[in-house]
């Protein structure tokens, strides 16, 4: 029950959002959206200290929506989905202060569009019935799309197409997989249901099964995205608005991730065990492909995304490595990603904002300007450089060190990455903000105290997670059990 | 004291966390305070500790703060521990550390070129010292990697200290990414002795080594040795750290002579139960370290910089260091490692008063004559040079020497030959360090210096001096009964006689060339002296080579595939849905002629096809 009144608060706070401009002026949507979203982390964090039920739920409901198909409002919230939901309430702050005086008309709709699209992430992190899922799928794409469309950059209409095109025709894959699952399930016990419980488990020939899991593993690795269908990452991002930036690299890339692990393999075990090693072979090229290709970047934010690309390698690494090291291993990745990522990108657009530029050739020696800009984007490197004590480097060694017993060869491959990593990371600090200062540049404004606070609020995360994650782990181990994804 | 142990890596870390979130705001005065008063007070609590764990009579002492994470499994907790052997590095660490942090203090004192980098500079040393620290207590792989990382990430904010000139922005990354291939290879090491362990915990990790088989063992030794090579500027990769003297001199002292680059030999040394298993990697721990110790001491005789001929002779004394524990040599290493961040330490920072006095003048063949001007820099450079050429029974460095090249004297497989080696490249040392005080203080004045330093600057020095004289002295005991005791060859034996007249030899040829009184020049000018010069001045071409090998190859595809070649195989589809669009516009016409003509012929064709069936 309030896990649909959170959603629907959420897409009512939109409407609230886009309304409160006429009336209120440009000042009020932001703070609507902020005010949500402060008020959904809240929530999460009361769930957090309230503990879990007996079946290790923390919140649950179950309605019937379509009786005749055995379509059903089926929301529940377990330890992983309570994790994804908090970093989502926490990124939709973050996301709308990176983009406090970014975008210059249409106040009320973006942050209808943001809230929307958070709506929808929050409905994908809960949905436990399959079309239910499917609808909230696409309920994340739209106000995306429009997102990047409307207050995108130079080549917005190009980016955001092709945004859209991957992940609906992907989409739709996921479609025909959902549908021919349910009648499998039809044919074999006589009901009908789209129930994510009821589908656990079904009789499948190990034939159709593999093109079945192959449906959703298509879907789920472009929104990661692994190579080769990541292309549309680095165009929608360096597109986007910061927010939507935020907002994708995220949580959205984490909707792909957290659909491998509920649904791709807990739906089809055996089908995924044949294919992990395609799935990890996949991850580690996308861990060195995804490193290389950042390297080559001039264009900041560009780096950024393809870096991506390269961290959620260790995702499907990790998952794909079917022990408990791997997939906690994916899991404090996807926190910690979250964290860095967004701090990033952030960054980018504050760069952006007060250069007018994105390209590295035209910075160089920033820090002389900005030193608070400068020691943060030196943090959030480092952090994503790997470096113990920070949250991804317990996401990153846990993911090595299980997928390393399971299959070495790969492992040893993937380690390679964290080299290339230190490459495009330091080489990025050194074209902004370190060399010889840009003589073109006379002065660059400093980030305030709000900007400050969401980057102290991502730092204290990433310590969080990098010298403490039991929390995180005591969460994550608990769905990791449920979903007999091990062995 | 022992249960105060924890503030010893924490007053550090504090030291950074009060100077990283008052974002340099803080008046010089206490900045200097707070960092080298952290460090200070980190060394007393040791000392505390170390006292009270000598008079325990205790083998070690264990302290467990909290479980890093629990996965299964997998629960490595940060423990601290202290042992001999970390009770040592503590010691230098946090004593040579305050010291160099004292003088930091007036080094850095209103700086040129970073005015407002006082504060920077301190945050980055403390957290250089907490990592540090954390790498030597660290009762577990996995926090002795975070201290591995952190003192990495120290090494490369402080050698790109200077950030605006993008050569020491590239000296800074080359340093970081070159050891951490390194890093990788250990990193591979634990994950493989903790798939064949299922621990990380040291301690258990050696008690239960003997279940490894042979080839294992060899396997995980040879990875941790990747990893040591990286760290401690061994071949094959060593190429980092010439160029990281382009950081403060207060952080090479620290960092790239004292501690971090003696990390490898540490990791060695505390993985001993692995390497007795695995001899085969116990003997390329020898090779390395005598490979690097020859060709580095070559290299440091042809090069004019002050600190890069510091540089290459702390690549060949870390090359003896490993070279004693790949003969059994524990001990002798470890009191190598002792000695030797005494008076490296001290030359470091003996040449940095050198150079501040200067105005940042590094080229020896540009002082001349500085021993009568600089009295305090000259003898603190005296002595020092004494302790590194091993002068007999009066500096510290002849008895850690002395101990590796006779233990490696008795070494069953090849001693002989490691042993010839080590004294060669102790000739070797011999005469570039002769040649680096002639140069240096002796002759004429060419640049006139200011020398400007006070107490908090000469102070450290003769500490320091002090000790590369006595540290010699300190028997050593307590490691002895830890992992093995040094050769006791006496010192009328023909080897160890010979150990004591090479390095003398060195210094008069030395003195006589570089003084002018023997002239050599006919040699050195000729046309193969050049080459070979000029080959040893480059560093054995390794830049050269790795350039080609892996940063151009790996440059040339970043440059060609910038547009993502993935990509193409959409934009391609992409391209051949636009063509139909174009196609079938074009049969938009709006003629009705053409849309009759084109339904009859449809028709026909419909029809055709019906009647074949």
């Amino acid at each position: 029950m309030i896990l649909f009144v959170v959603i629907l608060a959420l897409l009512g706070a939109g409407i609230v959002a886009w309304a409160s401009e006429r009336v209120l002026g440009k000042d009020a949507p932001r703070l609507v959206s902020v005010l949500a979203f402060g008020a959904g982390l809240v929530w999460s964090a009361a769930l957090w200290l309230d503990g879990a039920d007996a079946n290790g739920l923390y919140a649950a409901m179950d309605w019937p929506w379509i009786a005749r198909f055995g379509i059903h409002l089926a929301l529940q919230m377990d330890g992983l989905s309570l994790l994804m939901v908090a970093l989502t309430m926490f990124l939709g702050i973050v996301a709308v202060v990176s983009s406090w005086d970014e975008i210059e008309s249409g106040h009320g709709f973006f942050q209808f569009n943001i809230l929307w699209v958070m709506a929808g992430v929050v409905g994908v992190f809960t949905a436990m019935d399959l079309l239910l899922f499917f609808f909230f799928w696409e309920v994340m794409l739209i106000p995306m799309y429009l997102l990047i469309a409307i207050w995108g950059h130079e080549e917005k209409a190009y980016a955001s197409m092709k945004f859209f095109l991957f992940t609906q025709i992907s989409g739709l894959l996921m479609l025909f997989a959902i549908l021919a699952l349910v009648f499998v399930h039809h044919g074999a016990t006589g009901e009908i249901t789209f129930s994510y419980k009821a589908l656990l488990g079904t009789e499948i020939d190990p034939r159709i099964a593999t093109y079945l899991m192959l449906g959703f593993f298509v879907a789920f690795a472009t929104k990661l995205p692994s190579v080769p269908v990541h292309t549309w990452l680095p165009d929608a991002h360096t597109q986007a608005p910061t927010a939507g930036s935020v907002i994708l690299a995220g949580i959205l890339l984490k909707t792909g991730a957290y659909g491998i692990i509920r649904f791709a393999v807990p739906l089809f075990p055996e089908a995924s065990a044949d294919f992990a090693l395609w799935a990890m072979l996949l991850g580690t090229v996308s861990i060195l492909y995804g490193g290389a290709m950042a390297f080559s970047q001039s264009d900041f934010k560009r780096l950024v995304a393809y870096s991506s690309i390269a961290h959620m390698g260790f995702i499907l690494l990790g998952v794909y490595a079917f022990n408990e090291l791997g997939v906690q291993g994916a899991i404090v990745t996807m926190i910690a990603h979250g964290f860095s990522t967004a701090a990033l990108f952030m960054m980018a657009g504050a760069i952006q904002q007060r250069l007018h530029t994105r390209e590295m050739s035209q910075m160089g020696g920033l820090w002389k300007h900005a030193p608070r800009m400068g020691t943060m984007t030196l943090f959030f490197v480092i952090a994503s450089v790997g470096m113990p004590g920070l949250g991804n480097f317990v996401g990153e060694f846990l993911a090595l060190l299980g997928a390393f017993q399971e299959n070495w060869v790969m492992a040893v491959v993937a380690t390679a990455g964290i080299v290339v990593a230190a490459v495009y990371g330091l080489y990025l600090m050194q074209r902004s903000f370190q060399g010889t200062p840009n003589p073109d540049i006379a002065s660059m404004p400093d980030f305030g105290l709000r900007e400050m606070g969401v980057m102290a609020a991502m730092m204290a995360g990433l310590v969080w997670v990098g010298v403490y994650p039991q929390h995180v782990l005591e969460l994550s181990s608990a769905t990791i059990e449920t979903l007999g994804i091990l062995p | 004291m022992l249960e105060y142990l924890w503030l010893v890596p924490a007053l550090p870390l504090a030291g950074f966390f009060a100077l990283f979130v008052t974002e340099g705001k803080l008046p010089d005065k206490i900045v200097a305070v707070i960092g080298a008063g952290s460090v200070g007070l980190a060394a007393l609590v040791a000392l505390g500790a170390g006292i009270e764990f000598v008079q325990s009579g205790g083998t070690s002492y264990a302290q467990s703060l909290w479980t890093w994470m629990a996965v299964g499994n997998f629960t490595p907790s940060i423990t601290l521990y202290l042992d001999p052997l970390s009770l040592v590095m503590t010691g230098v660490i946090t004593g040579v550390g305050f010291l160099i942090h004292l003088y930091a203090t007036g080094y850095m004192w209103k700086d040129h070129e970073e005015p407002q980098g006082y504060s920077r500079f301190f945050a980055y040393m403390n957290l250089f010292v907490f990592a540090m620290l954390m790498l030597v207590l660290g009762d577990n792989l996995l926090v002795l990697f975070l201290g591995w990382e952190g003192v990495g990430l120290c090494s490369y904010l402080l050698i790109g200290f200077y950030h605006r000139d993008p050569e020491n922005g590239y000296a800074a990354r080359k340093a970081f990414v070159v050891t951490r291939v390194g890093d990788t290879l250990m990193a591979i090491g634990l994950f493989l002795l903790f798939r064949e362990l299922g621990t990380l915990d040291i301690q258990t990790a050696l008690d239960d080594a003997g279940q490894l088989d042979g080839g294992m063992a060899t396997a995980i030794g040879l990875l941790l040795l990747g990893g040591a090579v990286g760290k401690s500027a061994q071949v094959p990769l060593q190429t980092w750290l010439p160029d990281a003297m382009a950081g403060p001199t207060p952080v090479s002292a620290l960092i790239h002579a004292a501690t971090m680059v003696t990390a490898g030999v540490y990791l060695i040394a505390r993985m001993k139960g692995i390497y007795d298993l695995a001899p085969v990697a116990q003997f390329a721990v020898a090779i390395v370290g005598l490979v690097t110790l020859l060709i580095s001491s070559f290299t440091a005789l042809t090069q004019t910089d002050i600190k890069r001929i510091l540089a290459y002779s702390t690549m060949s004394q870390i090359g003896y260091m490993f070279m004693a524990l790949g003969v059994g040599a524990w001990s002798a290493g470890i009191f190598h490692l002792m000695t030797h961040a005494f008076f490296k330490a001290l030359l470091f920072l003996a040449s940095g008063s050198v150079i501040l006095a200067l105005h940042h003048e590094q080229d020896i063949f540009k002082m001349g004559g500085l021993w009568r001007k600089l009295p305090v820099p000259f003898w603190s450079m005296l002595i020092g040079s004494g302790a590194l050429v091993a002068l007999p029974f009066i500096t510290s460095g002849f008895y850690s020497k002395d101990a590796i090249l006779l233990t490696a004297w008795d070494h069953e497989n090849a001693g002989r030959w490691f042993w010839a080696g080590g004294v060669l490249a102790a000739f070797m040392t011999a005469l570039y360090t002769t040649r680096m005080m002639v140069v240096a203080f002796l002759g004429g004045t060419k640049t006139e210096p200011h020398d400007a330093s006070r107490i908090n600057m000469w102070g450290p020095l003769v500490i320091l001096a002090v000790l590369s004289i006595a540290g010699g002295w300190l028997t050593f005991s307590v490691l002895d009964d830890l992992i093995g005791a040094i050769s006791h060859i006496p010192h009328t034996h023909p080897a160890a006689l010979a150990t004591i007249v090479l390095p003398l030899l060195g210094i008069v040829l030395g003195w006589l060339v570089f003084s002018g009184r023997l002239n050599v020049a006919t040699w050195v000018e000729s046309s193969a002296g050049n080459a070979v010069r000029r080959f040893w001045q480059s560093g054995w071409a390794f830049d050269w080579i790795y350039d080609r090998l892996f940063v151009k190859p790996f440059l040339w595809v970043a440059r060609v595939n910038k547009g993502d070649v993935v990509d193409l195989a959409f934009r391609i589809t992409a391209a051949i849905t636009r063509g139909f669009h174009h196609v079938g516009a074009l049969t938009q016409t709006g003629r009705l002629r053409w849309y009759a003509a084109n339904m009859a012929i449809g028709l026909i064709v419909v029809f055709l096809i019906v009647a074949s069936v």
